[in-house]
């Protein structure tokens, strides 16, 4: 069988196996220079995801960005930011801001033309009756507090910049800097934070900063030092806690070396085939280190327990290798299978994180039952003198050893008890888990008291919202035949008698000849059309002038959005879902419309209505195209005036508040139907969070029930049993039942770190069953009885899954550090899974075969699997 | 005024070879620029096509008939502009009494919303009717608001920089124009931005003797920065057609008279 081959090649060549392990991982990590980080959520969907496509075609189409939001707040002054010294930092910082450019790549910059800022929007302003004009709201800044109110009342003059450029107490103002690509945000972010240190803020002027994708980037850069600090610390740790139990640097270096090695393989391995290090990615060394230690601590702890009996290292090793070699396999097999399981989620970092997890676990099983051993030869056997427990020191004396002893006898005496007690605790899990909240949010991912967290506090305060989303709507059907149109409008002049008989039927002839091809049939009618108005005789142009006319009216009439009943019908959605809290503001075609229609007519608030025509509305909307920047509009609305955007601000990132605000829209639609057939869909980084942690949570559930169903088929192999198999899966899943419930029950939201545990869980819950299961029927075929079988499980054996929930639960700890919340997260449900998985195994598996001991070992169930 | 080939700068243009005189001085090379740009005949009428392009390749049409009259040379003028496309804003109108001292009048009247609108004296460096071409581009930029050099002069062209006498009422640091010999048609300007970067090109790609009268028939704004751009393209275009003075008054603005229409 493989073990002895593999074993009997560590053991005579153990030179050669560590060379050829120590080049392989040296090569592999040398791919790692090619790191390319990624920190974008957006990536969690696959680049051809529906969603994804129409996101990205909407914020071409409508020329949209995203966001740095600088806020400026001032508690103090008794004008809040609106006095002369605050804007002129405001005025500096805007300057500043348009300046920033990647000087390596001209495509990473700041967007300076769609800036947000006082210095670069247009006041609609009245200039006495019937006056109207465009200017700068602050082309310089004010000299005079005076000065300074004015911009103030302007700007909360226009309902498109109340709520989002200034707030609503006149203590903030926002500067919202677009990015031509996300992860120039940090650096944006870096460069204004330096600019601001400059400034003296005695006056209590606040600068804030944040947004989403300052959010996601910054997130990235923290996470390389967090690595740095974690992964390190946690090895100190589990070196530390295992320098406790074994006594031994020479013995315990072992394992380190079979976590760094596979850690350092898989990361070469999964950066040298081209995938990027996203946040998923990113934790592949934290989860594999503690599995690539564990096996390496069972040989040891096997070893350490054995060696002074048996008292010949290589003797020794043989019979510890012969003992765990298949459940060491197995072990390996099931964790990996877990974490394979990942690649049936349809989240390509979620996919990778899953698959390079389990080429990691395989690696470091390759390397613990090669190496290890290996490692145990090359060590001179006088070193091994005092090593482990000498044979004539009785195992029930250290602490553990004694409260392990206790513990056996207690689950063979109160089995039932300890059975009751578990299906109590999983009927409170269950509750637990109807509980749960499935949320995430990036900006979240920071700690409250991170710069970034303390800003999105403070400016949602403050404004509508610092969180993006896009509701694009449209018109469900296409243009109609135009030709037939545009006949039945001819006929319609003549019947009118507007236009002459022989004009209009030479119109209609005309009409009829122009090629009726698909597309641009009204453009090719009015070449047609104008070419004959500019050869007909006085007498017949004002015919043909308005004939000449129709094509375009035609036209007009598809561009639904230009629709007094469409705009009103916008303009009450909005006013819908303002009502509510999630929506602090939107923005839409039709706050422009009415502003203008405003405006034109003196200012008069009676006028801040849509006008009655869709004429009245166009000339509203050529009127606000006289401005600095009239292409502004076609962020609201395309030029055909068929697709809509309405800009929402959302206070709050939360993916359950986005998902509320779809439900509102959808309510809506449902509750009242549009004038015109209308179809909506959404775009924004906000509805992405949301539409990725959708497939998260029912790609986890399918990969955990498939991981769940391929190891229960693995371990009724490993066992030759049904039962037996299923026996194994009670551990984890009462361990999950008990994590989750406990998710549940305490209110911490199911995010994306939090999905991920699931996988983890079953690869290592599964862990402690096997060993366990598999040597209590090593024990129980020599001592014919489960009652002296538990004495015998509870010394080494309970050990080994003591030692490992140990050093795994406490070697974690360092990352509770953290200042990125995943991480923390991670570090805390890693501890509890090992200790539950442990705590688990140890109590209801010995309980369990007590009450069905007769089942279990009649006859022809118990050989084991190495027969 | 420097600004140049705007819709008007096609228009009109009083004929003309000045000899080349040595040593003429940047202020005079403006002047005559100015004349030939904005002043061609006593008065003049054109149809006027403008296609704004975006980005993204879509195109936006607007048409109008402008009518000029001067009430000196090289001074004051009106203009009346009547559109005819987008047809949803057909019969709009924007009329214009330029001052050259003093800030000039500008009404729009909209049909739809029956409302003359009196277009206060503010920035004139805003969008025309959402294309590239500002107001400044239709009337011109007053020639006392820039300081003028003469930076290069080659056999066909002077080159002039303009700074601001005024920067805090521009969005531009500069703009340099180079203005032909030969009748010093003005056939590019360049815009430069307070970073130094040029981020404004506007140029006469067609200049055609219409009644012995240099005139632009096309000019183009490129907007670097949004990659936008936008196409006028003149015809029709003729000169001293003996416009009457009431057609530039407020009466008019509801009813167009045939010139504007035809």
């Amino acid at each position: 069988m493989g073990a002895s081959r593999f074993l009997s090649l560590a053991i005579n060549r153990p030179r050669v196996v560590t060379a050829v392990m120590v080049v392989v991982s040296l090569v592999l990590a040398a791919l790692m220079v090619r790191v390319k980080v990624d920190t974008d959520p957006e990536n969690m969907l696959s680049p051809t995801e529906r969603v994804r496509v129409f996101h990205n075609q909407m914020k071409k189409e409508f020329d949209l960005n995203d966001y740095v939001v600088l806020g400026v707040v001032n508690e103090k002054d008794p004008d809040g930011v609106f006095n002369p010294e605050t804007l002129k930092k405001v005025h500096e910082l805007t300057e500043f801001a348009k300046t920033l450019r990647d000087p390596d790549d001209p495509e990473r910059r700041v967007i300076a033309r769609n800036i947000i800022a006082p210095g670069t929007v247009d006041a609609i302003e009245q200039a006495g009756l019937g006056q109207v004009k465009f200017n700068w709201l602050m082309a310089e800044p004010p000299a005079t507090r005076k000065e300074a109110a004015r911009v103030r009342d302007l700007a909360m003059g226009n309902p498109l910049l109340k709520g989002t450029l200034v707030s609503e107490d006149g203590r903030a103002i926002g500067i919202y800097i677009p990015v031509s690509q996300k992860d120039f945000a940090a650096t944006v972010r870096k460069a204004l934070l330096k600019k601001i240190a400059s400034f003296d803020n005695a006056n209590g002027d606040q600068f804030h900063i944040t947004g989403l994708p300052v959010a996601e980037d910054t997130f990235g850069e923290e996470m390389f030092i967090q690595m740095a600090i974690s992964a390190p610390g946690a090895m100190i740790c589990i070196f530390v806690l295992m320098f406790i139990f074994f006594r031994q640097v020479k013995m315990i270096i072992a394992p380190m070396i079979v976590a760094m090695m596979s850690v350092m393989c898989s990361m070469g391995l999964l950066i040298g085939s081209g995938f990027t290090l996203h946040i998923m990615s990113s934790m592949i060394p934290i989860f594999l280190m503690p599995i690539a230690v564990v096996d390496s601590i069972h040989i040891l702890s096997e070893f350490f327990d054995s060696y002074q009996k048996i008292g010949d290292r290589k003797k020794t090793i043989e019979h510890v290798m012969d003992e765990l070699f298949m459940p060491m396999l197995y072990t390996s097999l099931t964790s990996a299978a877990g974490f394979a399981s990942l690649a049936v989620t349809p989240i390509p970092p979620v996919q990778a994180f899953g698959i390079f997890v389990a080429i990691g676990i395989m690696i470091a099983w390759l390397f613990t039952v090669t190496f290890v051993p290996a490692y145990i030869m090359m060590m001179k056997e006088e070193s091994l003198a005092d090593f482990g427990v000498a044979a004539d020191a009785p195992d029930d004396h250290s602490f553990m050893a004694r409260h392990l002893a206790w513990l056996g006898t207690i689950t063979y005496r109160r089995a039932k008890l300890l059975l009751l007690a578990t299906v109590a605790i999983l009927g409170v899990a269950v509750y637990g888990i109807s509980l749960i909240n499935i949320n995430d949010n990036p900006v979240k991912w920071f700690t409250p008291k991170h710069p970034i967290r303390v800003a999105d506090r403070v400016l949602n305060k403050h404004f509508g919202g610092t969180y993006e989303a896009y509701l694009v709507v449209e018109p469900e059907s296409a243009v109609a035949d135009t030709r037939a149109a545009l006949l039945a409008a001819i006929d319609r002049l003549a019947a009118a008698g507007e236009v002459g008989k022989e004009s209009a039927a030479a119109a209609r002839k005309l009409a009829s000849s122009v090629d009726g091809g698909a597309d641009g049939y009204l453009a090719r009618a009015t070449a047609a059309f104008e070419e004959k108005l500019d050869q007909v005789p006085d007498a017949e142009y004002d015919d043909w002038a308005l004939i000449a006319d129709l094509p375009g009216e035609i036209k007009a009439q598809a561009q639904v959005f230009k629709r007094p009943d469409v705009l009103r019908y916008i303009s009450k959605l909005q006013d819908y879902l303002a009502s509510h809290a999630v929506v602090g503001k939107s923005n839409s075609l039709a706050d422009v419309v009415k502003k203008v229609h405003k405006e034109l007519f003196a200012g008069d608030p009676k006028h801040y209505t849509i006008p009655d025509t869709s004429g009245a509305v166009a000339e509203c909307l050529i009127s606000f195209q006289n401005s600095h920047k009239p292409d502004d509009l076609f962020h609201l609305v395309t030029p055909d005036y068929r697709k809509l955007n309405i800009w929402l601000q959302l206070k709050n990132g939360d993916n359950q508040d986005m998902e509320q605000v779809v439900s509102q829209v959808e309510q809506y639609f449902n509750d009242n139907p549009p004038p015109v057939k209308l179809k909506h869909e959404w775009a924004g980084l906000t509805y992405l969070n949301v539409v990725w942690q959708d497939k998260m949570v029912t790609g986890m559930l399918n990969s955990f029930l498939s991981s769940f169903a391929v190891v229960l088929v693995m371990m009724v192999i490993l066992f030759r049993s049904f039962w037996w198999g299923l026996l194994s899966m009670v551990p984890l899943t009462v361990t999950i039942g008990f994590i989750y419930g406990v998710i549940g029950l305490v209110g911490k939201d199911y995010d994306m770190p939090v999905a991920v545990l699931s996988s983890l869980t079953l690869g290592m819950a599964v862990d402690f069953a096997i060993h366990f299961l598999e040597r209590s029927r090593m024990v129980y075929k020599k001592t014919g009885s489960w009652k002296e079988s538990v004495g015998q499980m509870f010394a080494e054996p309970a050990r080994a899954i003591t030692r490992n929930v140990i050093v795994i639960a406490i070697g974690f700890t360092p990352l509770l550090l953290a200042p990125l919340v995943p991480y923390q997260t991670v570090g805390v449900f890693l501890a509890s899974i090992m200790a539950v998985s442990g705590i688990g195994t140890m109590f209801i598996l010995p309980s369990l075969v007590t009450v069905f001991e007769r089942f279990l070992f009649r006859k022809g169930k118990t050989e084991t699997m190495e027969a | 005024m420097k600004r140049f080939f705007v819709l008007t700068a096609a228009v009109l243009l009083f004929a003309t070879q000045v000899p080349a005189e040595a040593a003429m001085s940047a202020g005079e090379i403006v002047h005559r620029a100015n004349l030939a740009s904005y002043y061609g005949g006593d008065d003049g009428k054109a149809k006027v096509k403008m296609t704004i392009t975006d980005s993204q390749g879509r195109k936006r049409i607007r048409e109008f008939i402008i009518l000029r009259r001067d009430e000196t040379d090289g001074g004051d003028q009106k203009f009346y502009v009547y559109f005819r496309k987008p047809s949803d804003v057909r019969k709009m109108v924007f009329m214009v009494h330029k001052h050259v001292n003093g800030d000039d009048d500008r009404w729009l009247y909209l049909p739809k919303l029956d409302l003359v609108k009196r277009i206060a004296a503010s920035d004139k460096r805003t969008s025309f009717v959402g294309s590239n071409f500002f107001y400044e581009d239709v009337s011109g930029r007053g020639e006392n608001e820039d300081t003028h050099k003469l930076v290069q002069e080659t056999d066909d062209h002077y080159v002039i920089e303009n700074v601001p006498k005024d920067p805090a009422t521009v969005e531009f640091a500069s703009y340099k124009v180079w203005i032909r010999k030969k009748d010093f048609m003005p056939e590019k300007a360049e815009y430069t931005d307070k970073q130094g970067r040029v981020y404004r090109v506007v140029e006469a790609l067609e200049i055609k003797e219409i009644q012995g009268i240099p005139t632009v028939t096309k000019s183009r704004v490129r907007d670097l920065n949004s990659g936008g751009e936008t196409v006028s393209e003149f015809t029709g275009i003729r000169y001293n057609i003996g416009l009457k003075g009431s057609i530039f008054t407020e009466r008019y603005l509801r009813r167009p008279p045939r010139e504007a229409r035809r």
